[in-house]
């Protein structure tokens, strides 16, 4: 498969091919990302093509200064964020640091057993997952997912997000410890 | 141990949750982890989170490519003649 420099300047110039071979190249990373920000396939699918129909246009802007996956990122994080604020009636969720020492001075932390790392994700598990970050808010999962799940740098969560480097962790913070908290229940039982 | 001191701990897993305990920047932790149930409990578990949701993959049925170089096409028709030109499929045979 050919270069993206090459890729996108064909694609600059209006070459169909060209972009259809970026799309190929980056159809799973889109879908994937999108999914784990919306937790919804059909939204997922949705974002994906508006996520390209945006790339296409929006082509002359890329200026090469960053990857090309960075550039999509920071597209589906776009839409993802205006098709949550047209669809989405969700009430806010506060996201305080939970009491770990439920007003005591003793730090009480439940075990979570035997959970192996590479555990079987199955449908109940899924389903698990899936509630606990759709309470996390938009802002925050976007963080987590990025930097945690895609494994992006502080920085470059950063860049992409025109977020500072302490605000990101902040939320990459809160984000963790949120999740950590409402997956207790089902692993602590 | 107080709480202030467990606290300072508990920050501290999180900011370096995704390093490598072995590493010199996480001495003191992974000291403090051996002899603090509690506090290996919590990396523990902060730890299995963000593998759990690292591992929660989802694949596409099929490539997209078709669809979007055709939108594409539609979108291009309708800005050359100002209006959206529709495609509409071919008549079947008598």
């Amino acid at each position: 498969m050919e270069d993206d420099t090459k890729l996108i300047a064909a694609s600059k110039a209006g070459d169909k091919k060209a972009f259809g071979q970026l799309v190929k190249k980056y159809e799973q990373l889109v879908y994937s990302f999108s999914f784990k920000i919306c937790r919804d396939k059909n939204k997922a699918e949705e974002v994906l093509q508006e996520t390209f129909i945006n790339a296409y246009r929006g082509l002359n802007s890329f200026s090469g200064n960053s990857k090309f996956s960075t550039w999509l990122y920071r597209i589906v994080t776009n839409n993802c964020l205006m098709m949550h604020r047209k669809k989405s009636h969700e009430p806010v969720v506060s996201i305080e640091e939970a009491d770990l020492f439920k007003g005591t001075d003793e730090l009480q932390i439940p075990h979570w057993g035997e959970t192996p790392q590479d555990v079987v994700l199955n449908k109940e598990l899924k389903d698990v997952l899936d509630r606990a970050i759709q309470k996390l808010p938009l802002d925050y999962r976007i963080v987590f997912v990025m930097r945690d799940v895609e494994g992006l740098s502080t920085e470059e969560v950063g860049k992409t997000l025109n977020l500072s480097v302490p605000a990101v962790k902040s939320r990459l913070h809160r984000a963790r410890l949120f999740l950590r908290e409402e997956l207790n229940p089902y692993f602590s039982k | 141990m107080k709480a202030a001191e467990h606290k300072k701990y508990l920050f501290e897993i999180c900011e370096k949750i995704d390093l490598d305990l072995e590493s010199p920047t996480c001495k003191k932790l992974k000291e403090h982890l051996a002899q603090c149930p509690d506090c290996a409990a919590y990396y523990d578990s902060l730890k299995k989170t963000i593998v759990l949701y690292r591992n929660y993959e989802v694949e596409m049925q099929g490539s997209r490519v078709t669809e979007i170089l055709s939108r594409l096409d539609l979108e291009d028709d309708a800005d050359a003649k100002g209006h959206l030109k529709i495609k509409l499929p071919k008549k079947p045979d008598a």
